[in-house]
Order: structure tokens, then sequence, then C-alpha cells
């Protein structure tokens, strides 16, 4: 761990995760479930709730776990490590914050299958590309129907819970509306990471009596910190990612020879993945820091920003050495390195890229005005 | 100071420090990054500092410092910061004390530490040798025993501040015979001792901090020996441990990014997506730098020590520095071409001298390679050849 801590409810996490991923999940897992047709595993999910993984955000009352984020983001790096294509962030970080703000039965209920590992649930709330924190919504409702369009919502497959984020006249709502509903079609598509997400558009489809959870400043409120929550989290499991990744290149560059030596031993390597592992080290403080932001209140700190900028980007560079050090073994699908390079393409460039982000973080910083604050 | 500032909360001690900073930091130093305190200006700022009661803060009480803890040094550190003041290079108290006080005799702490304290004695470090740099213990310099004394011949160089040191502490071979790191020796000697010699180096800063010291038989008595004979590296070793944690701060470079924000808003630059995102880069590696420092030394704090990440940030925040002075450059156009200071946009700039000072940062305290190889054998082990 070196200089890395975890208090002792992390610690636990930690190792129980560390054991049920070893043997549950990892590369055959995640060939298995970009495999399905559903790229999502309702038994590896269902066992996600028995561990009490999928309600460690939601109140006991739901049957969750009410734990603190820090326990959460343990649980982030570890499935990034095993790169797990589970809904964790979606489902268990950002519609559970939503849903935890609520007290509409429908909220509840939807929490406590979820909180179970009954169901995933998804929240449907961009709209354009690249957006990252809240924008303002154009989908609406008009006369308890739903109009407008989603974009990447995460997650989607016939039984996920569906939590989408609209305007009623100038406030925002979120509402439950059933995935099946008549006048929502949606536009599945596979991610890299083997899950699928969907455009969704809304002709007026219809919503039940109970169905709006959360209105005005409250649903802001909660939407806004389900998606800096979700940032760190996704921060959390590109590090978890990145550092497997190279682990698991420098044990093939340990046991590959050529030229009469094996590659670790090769200066240039050496340097190139002390580097590599200098990034990884930046990324694992740099969403420490932010977790330490927001639980101090903050949203969208220039910290924050900054670690989905740097967990990103030290995720992908170590894809990018991680095949080059494999060779052309690296290049095929046989070779479990590039799982890990599809894993982080989705998930570096989901809640805002690099790029984006750190524009965004000059942009926060800029407006606090003094680097030392 | 009557109060014990161990007692203080860490936001008490934090504004006692602010204010007696702001009242007595002498206004002509606060020039960050180019201007470091050197002779008769470091002697007063020593003086002035125990006068004050805010001398040798690590040191232990028992030897005149005041014992504060890590936190509290690194707030003294952040608060000298924010008040933009000089470097200070401090070798007597950062570097030879604590050898001093984990090796030296009762006699040689007596008669050094006090003077240190009060800033009458100005020390230099004498280690690389025109051969030895980065692979240090292959040094050459000998020290023979003749009688009560030791006769030091040879030549050290890139000794800072030599010039205007008072004395030295210097690593010389005492045995040829065994593998190189168990044949060298720790010794003092005083920069007045007949036989010695210091020839300043003209550097791409456009100063002469940097000498070269020759030694022509200079005679030291054999009591100027610290630790045993032939222990001088296990003894130089015990200090590199202080030293990364405060070569890894982000300090500098933060500093040169200020002047680079300050200097972008003063000509009114337009943000192109071009700058923008190497400004954006170059904040972010700052920002990240800060956050890994900050908790690799709370590990410190709590008695973590990560030899590797202290390696790593030395590498990081050097190569940062080079990086911000690089764009300092970009964003100041033909002004950074000139030779002397010169005022851009109301702000009175010594751009070539920044982008100099950030140059032999990511050579000194372990050449950044060198500090990647250390990395790799901790990470990676030794390589097969070595092994």
């Amino acid at each position: 761990m070196g200089w890395r801590t975890d208090d002792e409810l992390q610690q636990m996490l930690r190792d129980s995760a560390q054991n049920v991923l070893e043997t549950e999940g990892g590369p055959a897992h995640f060939r298995s479930v970009r495999a399905s047709e559903n790229g999502f595993d309702a038994r590896a999910w269902a066992q996600m709730g028995e561990l009490g993984w999928t309600g460690i955000l939601l109140p006991e009352a739901v049957g969750g776990s009410d734990m603190a984020f820090d326990g959460a983001l343990t649980l982030a790096e570890e499935l990034g490590r095993s790169i797990a294509p589970e809904p964790f962030v979606s489902a268990a970080v950002i519609a559970a914050t939503v849903l935890a703000k609520s007290q509409a039965p429908a909220a509840l209920a939807l929490a406590r299958s979820l909180a179970s590992g009954g169901r995933s649930v998804t929240l449907a709330w961009q709209e354009q590309r690249a957006t990252i924190g809240l924008p303002a919504f154009a989908a609406r409702l008009d006369n308890r129907q739903l109009h407008g369009t989603k974009r990447y919502v995460p997650a989607w497959h016939d039984q996920t819970g569906l939590l989408v984020a609209a305007k009623d006249g100038a406030e925002t709502v979120v509402v439950i509306i059933d995935a099946a509903a008549p006048g929502l079609v949606a536009h599945p598509q596979r991610l890299t990471d083997g899950s699928i997400s969907a455009h969704i558009d809304f002709q007026g489809a219809a919503l039940s009596e109970d169905a709006i959870i959360l209105r005005g400043m409250e649903a802001d409120v909660a939407l806004d910190l389900a998606l800096a929550r979700g940032t760190v989290a996704l921060s959390a499991q590109l590090e978890g990612l990145a550092s497997a990744l190279w682990h698991r290149t420098l044990d093939y560059m340990r046991q590959r020879s050529q030229f009469g030596s094996n590659l670790s031993d090769f200066q240039a390597l050496r340097h190139r993945m002390v580097d590599l592992f200098a990034e990884i080290e930046l990324s694992g403080a740099s969403w420490r820091r932010a977790a330490k932001d927001l639980a101090g209140g903050g949203t969208w700190s220039p910290a924050l920003h900054a670690a989905k900028a740097r967990c990103s980007q030290a995720a992908q560079d170590m894809g990018r050495w991680a095949i080059q050090y494999h060779g052309a073994f690296g290049y095929t699908d046989e070779a479990d390195v590039g799982l890990y390079v599809h894993a982080a393409l989705r998930w570096s460039t989901w809640l805002g890229n690099a790029a984006s982000h750190r524009r965004k973080a000059l942009e926060a910083h800029r407006r606090e005005g003094d680097l030392n604050g | 100071m009557a109060e014990d500032l161990n007692l203080l909360s860490h936001d008490e001690f934090r504004g006692h420090w602010r204010a007696w900073l702001e009242a007595n930091y002498p206004e002509e130093w606060r020039i960050p990054i180019i201007y470091r305190l050197m002779g008769d200006d470091e002697r007063r700022w020593h003086r002035m500092t125990f006068e004050a009661g805010w001398r040798a803060p690590a040191w232990p009480k028992e030897y005149g410092g005041l014992g504060l803890s890590l936190e509290k040094q690194l707030i003294m550190h952040q608060e000298m910061e924010r008040h933009k003041c000089a470097r200070v290079l401090d070798s007597g108290a950062l570097l030879l004390a604590p050898v001093l006080m984990k090796y030296g005799t009762q006699e040689q702490r007596d008669r050094y530490l006090g003077p240190i304290l009060r800033g009458e004695d100005l020390w230099c470090q004498g280690y690389s040798e025109p051969n030895s740099g980065s692979d240090l213990a292959s040094l050459r310099t000998s020290a023979t025993i003749d009688g009560d004394e030791f006769v030091i011949n040879g030549q050290k160089i890139w000794t800072t501040l030599a010039a205007c040191a008072d004395r030295i502490f210097v690593l010389v071979r005492t045995n040829k015979e065994v593998k190189k790191q168990a044949g060298i020796s720790f010794v003092l000697a005083d920069m007045d001792t007949p036989g010695l010699t210091v020839r300043p180096i003209m550097n791409l800063a456009g100063e002469d901090e940097l000498c070269e010291i020759f030694f022509d038989n200079v005679c030291v008595p054999r009591e100027n020996l610290v630790g045993a004979l032939n222990q001088g590296w296990t003894v130089a070793k015990a200090l590199l441990g202080d030293e990364r944690i405060s070569n890894g701060a982000p300090t500098l470079p933060r500093q040169a990014f200020e002047v680079l924000e300050r200097l972008a808003d003063g000509i009114a630059l337009d943000d192109d997506l071009g700058r923008t995102d190497r400004v954006a880069q170059l904040y972010c590696d700052i920002e990240d730098l800060a956050a890994l420092h900050s908790q690799v030394a709370d590990a410190a704090i709590r008695g973590e020590i990560d030899n590797a990440a202290l390696s790593l940030m030395k590498v990081l925040a050097t190569d940062l520095f080079q990086r911000v002075s690089d764009e300092l450059l970009r964003v100041a156009g033909e002004d950074a071409g000139f030779q002397t200071p010169v005022g851009v946009a109301g702000i009175e700039l010594d751009l070539r001298k920044i982008y100099m000072i950030a140059r032999p940062s990511t050579i000194y305290a372990g050449a950044n390679e060198v500090q990647r190889n250390i990395v790799a054998t901790m990470l990676m082990g030794p390589t097969g050849k070595a092994a």
C-alpha cells in the first residue's frame, strides 16, 4: 500500500472484494459479459447485492448499508482492478445517490430492489456529447408525458430500472419510468467494456401517478452530487484498472526474453514503467484528494476535475504501453491485456474525458483565483 | 518565545508564523524562485529567526531547536511559500546537524550546533567530484592519517555556496582496498585551512553559487571525523530522507505557474485552445503532485516512509518546474530573450533566470535518470546483470 491507507472498514471491504473478484471477476468474467446479449450479468449483480455492494450508499431502511462514500471508492478501485463490467458506478453510486434523497414510495421500492441486487438502476441525464456536470435539461414533462432525448444512458438492458432527469416547467424533476413504456424508444449500442448504452427518445411516454420522485432544488442537489460522486468513483475505478494493468505488464516483461535478457531488464523499458507507475501514484492521490473535497461539501472542485483527467489519462497511457510491451501478442484478442485497454476506453471517455476535465480544472481554479486555496 | 509552539493548534500556529513573517520579513527578499539568501543575508535570516524563537523547527529541543511536529514544519513551509520568501539553503541546520545529532561526539555537537543556530557558521556540503556525480560512491578525494591529523588531497565540485561558507563537511576516501562504499569517511574542515582553495564556477543562470574546491595537503584534526572511520557512506545516507521530501514539493513549479498566469493576464493574452490545454495540463500536474506530496508527507508523519514515492516526487517536481518554465518562454515572446530583467506589462521579470534556475534541478540530488533506476529496482527488482 505504501503511502495509501485504508481505515478498518475500507480494509474489510477491500479484503472481501479481492477474495470474491479473484475467482468471480477478471478477464474470464469480462469476456462472458461481452459475449452476452444483455451486456449485464444478473447473477453477478445479485451476488454483489448479497455482499452489500449495490446498496452501499443506500439507507438501511431499504436494505442498504448507508456507508460513507470512502467505502464505495474502495470497491470501485477493486472493481476497476478486475475490469468488472458491472454497473457499479452508474447504479450503486449515481442512481443510488439520487434514490437515497427521495422518500417517494416508488423510489423506496426501486432502492430496495437495487440494494438487494435484484435490479440495476440507471439514470438518464445526459443529452449532449461531452457534458460535464449538470446540464440545462431540454427533456420535459408535459401533461404527465415525457418528451425529449437522452443520450449515452449507461447499463441499458431490458430489466433495468430507469430514472430520468427532466424539466417540469422551470423546475428540475427526477422521474421513474418503465423502460418498456410505450412512447419510449431505445437505441442500444455496445460499449467497449462489454456493457450496453442507449440513446433514448421519449415521444410522449406516459408517467404513472407516483412517478416524480424528486423536484426543484432537491432534484438539482441530488443530481449534482450523484454526478460528482460518479466521477470520483469512476476515477478510482480507472486507477484500479491502470494499477492492475501495470502489474500484469510487469509479469509479462519478467518472463518474456529477447536478445538474451528479460524485457524487464532493459533500462529504456524500466524507465517507462517507472514513469507509468508515477502516473498511477498521481492518480491515486488525485482521486483521494477529490473525495476529500467532496466530503467537505463542494462538488465540482478543481481537484475533482483533475482527478478524472489524471485517472483517465493514466489508464489510457498504461493501455498504450501495455500493448506495446506485450508485442504482437498484445494486439491479439486472445491476450487479456486488450480487455483492460477496452475497459479503459469506455471508462476514460465516460463522464468527461481527460482533456475536457483538464480544461474544467483550470477554469475552476481560475474562478477560485488562488492556487493555494 | 514564551509559549510552547507545540501546544498551539495548527491554525493558531499558522497565524503566529504568518504574522511574524508579515511584520519582519525583509521586503527586498520577496523574490521567489529567483532570489536565494546567501552569505550575510543568510546569516541575518538565521539570527532573526533565532532571536524570535523560530529557528530550527525540526531540531529536538535538547539541541536548541523547536522540536516541532512534521505538520507544523510543513505549515512553516507553506506560509513561506505564500509570503513569497526567497529560497534559503541552510546546509548547517538541515544537512549537517541531523548527522551530528545521530553520529557526532558530544564535543562536536557542543562546538558546532550553537553557531549554526545563531547564524555564525555557514556550512557547505562537499560530496560531488568531477568524476563522481550521480555515482557518488566512486569518489576519490583521499584522506590519509598522519599522527593526529587527516591529510586531505583531491577535488570537490558543484559545492553550493562554498565561497561564503565558514566550514565544510566532506566525504573522503580513507580505504582504497575495499568495496567503494566501505572505504569512505565523513570529515569536517574549516574553509580557511591552509591548502584549501575555492573557485566559484559561473553557471547558466549568471550566478557563481556552485564552486570547485581543491584540497592540497589540507590537514584537519582527527577529532573532525564524524562517525567511525570508513563509515561515511552510512553517515551520509542518513540524510537523504528529509532532503527528498522537500525536493519533491511542488513549491517551485507552483511559483513559476503563478508567474505564468500573471504574465498571461498582464499582456492580455488571448487563450487559444492549444495554450489552454498546455496550461491546463501544467495546472493539473501541479495540483496532483501537491495531492501526492501531502499524502506521502501525511504517511511519513504516521511513520510510513514510501521510498519509491519520495524518489518519484523528486523526478515529477523537477521535471514539472522545467515544463512550466518552458511555457513561460512560449508566452513571453521576444521578452524571453533578454539577458537581464525586463518590465513586461508592468511586471518586472527575469525570465532567463527562471528558465536557467529550472535546469539543474533534474540533475542535482540524484539525477532523474538515477532516481528512475533506483525506483525501477524497488518496483521491478534488480536487472539480471546486477543480480
